[in-house]
């Protein structure tokens, strides 16, 4: 039996290590308890999970409280203000709520599905949280397939959703799983191509080669992200757009639309069952805007060159705080959509400019090549531009049906 | 019992279940679960045999698997496609009531 | 071996279920069950690329589909389900159980030969790339316009015929 041996090492207490210092600790812990090799690695792995679980259940409690306090702000109100100061106790009693309250099953439910339905929507946000690179050295799973893992991983929200509103055995969760499962479908395409631009350039489905992709800068100060290249911007913005409707964010939150179908596939869930829900949620955004600054925003990498000094996680967490506050902005802003516009723009909208970003990410490579940098800008720019504004055009005149709506009873 | 015998029998198994499936069931889309059964039990096969069957650089097996699957979704797709236009003639999904042509 | 011995019997049991329940969406999401757990067998096998590939088609997609059209079309009665399959369910058995004899017995003449190499082949990614790319270029290329001309086709299969609306009568 090979006997565990792991050395103190002052790295460790570097800042750029900081995340991975309790992973380091608990290995040296158990090796000093002269537990064999294999436990000291197991071990190791059950704290890194740890640390990443534990970050973001932090962040979820934390956004639960900045969502309602920022669009309180918008809309002029004060937000909580009762538990703490500030309100800052607020996670915590609506946590002691969620607990306390009592766990209702329907009579009509499928009781093991009804029972199924949450922990299924939680397992995969939390699954796919394992493979982003947080920082140049806090990679919690390094899969060569990071990219495809987080998509197939993905999926399984769909059947959960579905097992959720079909278990509850009534009609608004069934309603509105079926909305849920239709967005999620079609919204999925553009996700999954706008990536697949980013993968054609940097030639791997490795997450942190990825971020690596796009370290350096051009001229000194512009960062060599994704985003600032026309097809990266183009893909980019179709992905964003795309992460909301994933995410079941507003303006895109039709699955659960109160004024229509009271809470969606979540009508019938009542205690911590649905406290679940808002959790995988929660973690989902994290997930899939984590992922969209993975492809696009440069991942850990520092925007300007002299930043570089500060350890790459926090720019990795700054970046993902701007994301998130970008998606509560626009939560404040946008009225919610009607369910055939969201179809209607998924297909007809963002699927041709995610496709039609993948020959502009050739054109470009192969420009690139030649180390040609203004002719592969003037070959991608009208690519990008012009579908972008005849769509918009288009989409605003001819396709939207909101123009023949008639209103029969409400004139 | 070598490995590559445990995956052939749950692939024969597999099969074996897909098939009763499609013979017994009546509903359509429940037919259309079976053939999916069948179609996994051929593409474990090729995958086990990839695995233990020898020596394969050109990994001629996954690939057959890769277009499996595609021609899989593919047939899944026009499947149920053809079903809900059945279902809309005769309001209903029993494969025993789509007999119109029956002489 | 282990991961072998764990997964297969948890397949079977899926897939009996699948090809047994008489609740469809049951079946369906059993299906599904069964199929992941195909996929985890392939990543198990060391085929990382096919099982996540799997995953993601059969239930991000095929099972979506399946308990998505049961949904459209209303599923069956289960009891009526259960007096139809004591009708069926014996001439289905009479027909797959001797053709599981079939391929056991095959199966069994055959399997003894081969001798399980201890090494695993690799599949290294940039490696099914390039084949996929070179050689199979021409099945990529039918694949695409297959797959582009099943999405043209069931979208217009399933359309519902149009129909003008008819006004509201005003009471």
């Amino acid at each position: 039996m090979m006997l565990g041996n792991v050395e103190f090492e002052m790295a460790w207490l570097a800042p750029e290590q900081w995340p991975r210092l309790p992973q380091h600790l608990v290995e040296w812990l158990v090796a000093l308890c002269g537990l064999p090799e294999w436990l000291v690695s197991i071990a190791g792995w059950f704290t890194s999970a740890g640390v990443v679980v534990g970050v973001f259940m932090g962040l979820f409690a934390l956004l639960s409280l900045i969502e309602r306090k920022t669009l309180a702000r918008v809309q002029n109100r004060y937000g909580p203000n009762r538990a703490g100061w500030f309100g800052i106790l607020q996670p915590v009693a609506d946590g002691i709520k969620m607990l306390t309250k009592e766990d209702i099953v329907p009579a009509k439910a499928d009781w093991l599905l009804h029972l199924l339905g949450p922990v299924l929507i939680v397992i995969p946000s939390i699954l796919a949280l394992g493979v982003i690179p947080y920082g140049q050295d806090w990679v919690p799973v390094p899969l060569e397939l990071g990219l495809v893992f987080f998509f197939a991983v993905g999926a399984m929200t769909e059947i959960a959703v579905f097992v959720a509103g079909w278990a509850s055995g009534s009609k608004f969760p069934m309603l509105g799983a079926m909305r849920a499962i239709s967005q999620m479908v079609s919204y999925e395409l553009p996700l999954i191509i706008s990536a697949l631009a980013v993968v054609m350039m940097s030639g791997t489905l490795s997450l942190p080669e990825i971020v690596e992709s796009q370290g350096g800068y051009t001229l000194g100060f512009l960062p060599q992200w994704n985003l600032f290249t026309p097809w990266g911007l183009s893909a980019g913005v179709v992905f964003f757009i795309a992460c909301i409707a994933e995410a079941n964010r507003c303006p895109f939150d039709l699955p659960e639309g109160e004024s229509e179908i009271v809470a969606g596939h979540m009508t019938e869930y009542s205690g911590f069952k649905y406290a679940l829900f808002f959790i995988g949620e929660y973690l989902g955004l994290f997930a899939i805007s984590a992922l969209g600054i993975t492809l696009f925003l440069g991942g850990w990498q520092s925007p300007l060159p002299i930043f570089d000094f500060l350890p790459s996680w926090l720019w990795f967490f700054a970046k993902l705080a701007v994301v998130i506050f970008i998606f509560l902005w626009i939560r404040a802003t946008f009225p919610r959509v009607r369910i055939d516009q969201l179809m209607r723009f998924a297909w007809l909208c963002l699927i041709p400019i995610a496709l039609l970003s993948l020959p502009t990410a050739a054109i470009w490579h192969y420009a690139n090549k030649a180390n040609n940098d203004i002719v592969a800008w003037i070959a991608t720019m009208p690519l990008v531009l012009i579908p972008w504004v005849v769509l918009t055009v288009l989409f605003n005149r001819r396709l939207s049906p909101a123009t023949t709506r008639t209103y029969h009873f409400a004139e | 019992m070598n490995p590559i015998a445990i995956s052939l029998t749950a692939s024969a198994i597999l099969f074996a279940l897909g098939l009763f499936a499609v013979l017994s069931r009546r509903n359509a889309i429940l037919v259309l679960v079976g053939i999916e059964l069948m179609l996994n039990a051929a593409n474990l096969n090729f995958i086990a045999f990839w695995r233990w069957g020898g020596a394969d650089a050109a990994l001629s097996g996954p690939l057959f698997v890769l277009f499996s699957i595609a021609i899989a979704a593919a047939e899944a797709a026009v499947g149920l496609a053809i079903i809900l236009m059945a279902f809309r003639h005769t309001r209903s999904n029993d494969l025993n009531r789509l007999d119109s042509l029956h002489g | 071996m282990i991961p072998l011995l764990i997964l297969t019997p948890a397949i079977l049991l899926a897939a009996i279920g699948a090809a047994w329940k008489a609740r469809p969406v049951h079946a369906a999401l059993l299906l599904a069950l069964c199929l992941s757990l195909v996929g985890c067998l392939y990543v198990a096998m060391g085929a990382h690329f096919i099982g996540l590939v799997q995953f993601s088609v059969y239930v991000g997609a095929v099972a979506i589909l399946i308990v998505f059209s049961l949904l459209i079309t209303r599923p069956s009665d289960d009891d009526e389900e259960k007096v139809r399959r004591m009708k069926t369910g014996m001439p289905a058995l009479a027909c797959s159980l001797p053709l599981l004899v079939m391929l056991g017995f095959t199966m069994f003449k055959q399997s003894a030969l081969l001798e399980a190499p201890a090494d695993e082949p690799a599949m290294s990614l940039k490696v099914l790339g390039e084949i996929l790319f070179t050689d199979y270029a021409p099945a990529v290329l039918a694949m695409a316009v297959l797959l582009t001309a099943v999405m043209i086709g069931a979208a217009l299969f399933a359309r519902e015929p149009s129909k003008k609306p008819e006004p509201p009568s005003d009471s």
